[in-house]
């Protein structure tokens, strides 16, 4: 144990001591937070910028029409009146007018039959103003329609045709209480897990398989194997970058919290003055989708993290025991990285088709391929994450955590026999067929 | 006593047996010579040595015990194919090498910094490793190997890769080291060394023992009654067909070699009656000679066989 213990230490500090650790794991959270910074950063410059206020020139020729576009911070408007082609009056008033006019707007008389008006300007109109000013003359003119009909009380009538449904989903737990639930919440919570599993996986995977290469290469894994068992050395090894990839994931945890919360301060607020329209969009979609924002509070409530937690960690520890093994068994079989692709490739292969089913799951999480899945392995870390914020049945999560368990201490004992061998053999390229002999040999 | 007794060991890879029935004897404080050509199977009882790989068959006995994982902590290995972590800094990597090998920390400090100072290191405790020369690099893999005081040392072509000023400091250390009781097991090709430091010998040929004993022993068992004569006056020998043959002869020196059935005394007892014989030399054959001649005629008796 204290040989192992030695070990472990050694690897993660043969990592972690390494400049560019140091730097990529300060790095990417802030690459994360620029990249979500700036958009809001862009937006709060927009509204520094739009200060200014549009003035709009309006020329009514439908007799009273121009009064429904009400000025606000961001829009003044200026009836004109011309007499002759609108064209050509709207264009000799834009000339004249002083720079600070943006546009002229054209009402046709007929514009409550045609529901067309023409806005002149020498720039583009952007599409908020555009907007804006479809949104007053529309509802207006829906209103004259209206009111063209005389049926009393046809306003009413129709505002109660508007209707704009929600569903809640609330779920019964064992006790008949009930909790708010949100299918797209559990959809990115699933998916974010089953992300994290699939990256750490890889990457800390490929991490293990280059560090029992670089030994084999060095040759150091002779010394060391006079010291150790070779099984000690693959254990440490997978154990310390375990740790390793723990760490950087808490320093990333921490980074991104902290930096998360000094940006929802700094911007979040500026953001939501920024862009009117992209909020109204967003409430308006959420409420489409029956989900206010306290609903949305509710259902993070109602999820249950203690048990996301515990599956997540399992499903973590034994996905990447299964994975690390088998990366160490190939680097062992290989003189250089390099040559390991022939026998990576399948792993990663492997992996992408979890990530793959885990995606499609996500749409039908109690399906037979999710369920199946879910249970197979090489798959189940990956695509079970999607699965779990549903409610998965309790005996599939069992039946899963035993074979993925049962699977990676199975995959590990063959991966340290090829590994003990493997690391003493050089010069020759090995096939599948010779790992399978080491693993026989006694 | 022997420290170490290997008794008839077998280690069968697919397709190939790597030793096939050795045994051999080490005794304590002895530097012991490990020969053989390339393939012979030394590796392969290093590495069983070592407790790298396991015997199929036969027997090993470390100090009278059968070898069990905790003997590791008594042996030092130098492998053939030398390399260390390049990233890691010198004092760093040599310290845990020892502690892998059961050594406390602070001793394993304290020893570090004392053989660095012997190998003239010092200045190159914090560098990295791949910073250092060859030769350097070396240096620290011999410290790494010594340093938490094995009884048993094993080295696998020490020499190696050394300057000549380097190698004769490195066999100094060897020597120290047997002087203060390690046993030091030494496997090389370098014959020269061995007739300089190596007490006794096995010569191990296509995964079998092809000879073994004390140096000197070996050596007297191979000679060729050959004998280097000195003459004054450069008197130049006389063909004596009954007593000797000539090899080589130059005015005042010749080699010879005894007829059959004459003894070496006989043979000098003729030279000085007959000759202002000045000296006699007996030429005993090189480790070199030796091996040359084991290995071949091992060869020979398979293709005759």
């Amino acid at each position: 144990m204290k040989r192992l213990r030695l070990i472990i230490a050694h690897e993660y500090m043969m990592i972690v001591g390494k400049k560019s650790f140091i730097i990529m794991t300060l790095l990417i959270p802030f690459l994360i937070v620029i990249v979500g910074a700036v958009p809001v950063l862009i937006a709060y410059l927009n509204e520094s910028a739009d200060k200014s206020v549009e003035q709009i020139a309006v020329l009514d020729q439908s007799g009273g029409l121009g009064n429904a576009l009400v000025p606000t911070d961001k829009y003044k408007f200026i009836p004109i009146n011309a007499t002759g082609a609108p064209e050509t009056a709207a264009r000799d008033f834009y000339k004249k007018a002083s720079e600070s006019l943006t546009a002229v707007v054209v009402i046709p008389a007929d514009v409550e039959q045609t529901a067309r008006v023409t806005i002149y300007s020498e720039q583009t109109i952007d599409v908020s103003t555009k907007e804006y000013i479809n949104g007053c003359l529309g509802d207006t003119i829906a209103a004259c329609r209206l009111a063209s009909y005389g049926i009393d009380n046809l306003e009413k009538i129709v505002d109660d045709l508007k209707v704009d449904m929600s569903v809640n989903s609330i779920k019964w737990d064992e006790n008949g209480n009930e909790q708010t639930t949100s299918t797209e919440l559990s959809m990115v919570i699933g998916m974010v897990l089953a992300l994290i599993i699939y990256t750490f996986v890889l990457m800390y995977g490929a991490m293990i398989m280059n560090s029992v290469v670089e030994e084999k290469t060095n040759r150091i894994v002779e010394v060391v194997v006079s010291s150790c068992r070779p099984v000690e050395l693959m254990f440490g090894k997978i154990i310390g970058v375990g740790l390793v990839g723990l760490t950087q994931f808490a320093i990333w945890v921490v980074i991104l919290g902290v930096g998360g919360s000094v940006l929802s301060m700094l911007g979040l607020g500026s953001m939501a003055a920024a862009d009117p329209s992209t909020m109204q969009a967003a409430t308006a979609a959420a409420s489409e989708e029956g989900m206010d924002m306290q609903n949305m509070l509710a259902a993070l409530g109602g999820i249950n993290y203690g048990s996301l937690l515990v599956n997540f960690v399992l499903y973590f520890i034994g996905g990447y025991l299964l994975y690390a093994s088998l990366f160490a068994a190939f680097g062992s079989a290989v003189d250089q990285a390099s040559d390991a692709s022939q026998f990576t490739t399948p792993i990663i292969l492997f992996m992408v088709i979890a990530l793959y089913a885990g995606i499609a799951c996500a749409s039908n999480p109690n399906g037979p391929m999710a369920v199946w899945c879910s249970m197979i392995p090489f798959t189940s870390p990956v695509v079970m994450m999607v699965r779990l914020p549903y409610d998965v049945p309790i005996w599939q999560q069992l039946l899963s955590i035993v074979l993925l368990f049962a699977t990676a201490f199975a995959v590990t004992w063959l991966a340290a026999r090829i590994y003990r061998t493997g690391i003493l053999l050089y010069g020759k390229k090995r096939s599948f067929k010779d790992l399978f002999k080491w693993v026989v040999n006694k | 006593m022997d420290f170490i007794t290997v008794k008839d060991v077998v280690k069968q890879y697919s397709g190939h047996r790597a030793l096939d029935g050795v045994s051999m004897n080490v005794p304590e404080g002895c530097i012991y010579g490990l020969l053989g050509p390339n393939g012979a199977g030394k590796t392969s009882l290093i590495r069983i040595l070592n407790m790298i790989t396991r015997a199929d068959a036969g027997e090993v006995l470390l100090n009278g015990e059968p070898l069990r994982e905790a003997h590791v902590e008594n042996i030092g290995y130098l492998p053939e194919e030398r390399g260390l972590y390049k990233k890691m800094k010198v004092g760093d990597h040599i310290v845990y090498l020892a502690r892998l090998k059961g050594m406390e920390r602070t001793a394993a400090v304290k020893a570090m910094h004392e053989w660095l100072e012997r190998f003239d290191l010092t200045e190159w405790r914090t560098r990295k490793v791949e910073e250092l020369s060859k030769g350097m690099q070396q240096k620290v893999q011999f410290i790494a190997t010594v340093l938490h005081r094995p009884r048993l040392l094993i080295f696998d072509e020490p020499f190696s890769g050394f300057d000549p000023v380097n190698a004769e400091q490195l066999k100094g250390e060897i020597l120290r080291l047997r002087d203060e009781g390690a046993t030091i097991l030494f496997s090389t090709h370098n014959m020269g060394s061995v007739e300089d430091v190596c007490e006794r010998i096995t010569l191990i040929n296509k995964s079998r023992v092809a000879l073994e004993g004390a140096v000197k022993e070996v050596k007297r068992n191979h000679k060729k009654n050959k004998l280097s004569v000195m003459l004054d006056h450069d008197a130049v020998l006389a063909p004596a067909p009954e007593v000797f043959d000539i090899d080589v002869s130059t005015p005042g020196n010749a080699v010879i070699h005894l007829a059959k059935g004459v003894e070496m005394r006989d043979a000098i007892a003729f030279l000085n009656e007959h000759y202002p014989l000045t000296g006699v030399t007996e030429l005993l054959p090189t480790m070199h000679e030796i091996f040359i001649e084991t290995v071949t005629k091992n060869q020979e008796e398979e293709e005759t066989a």
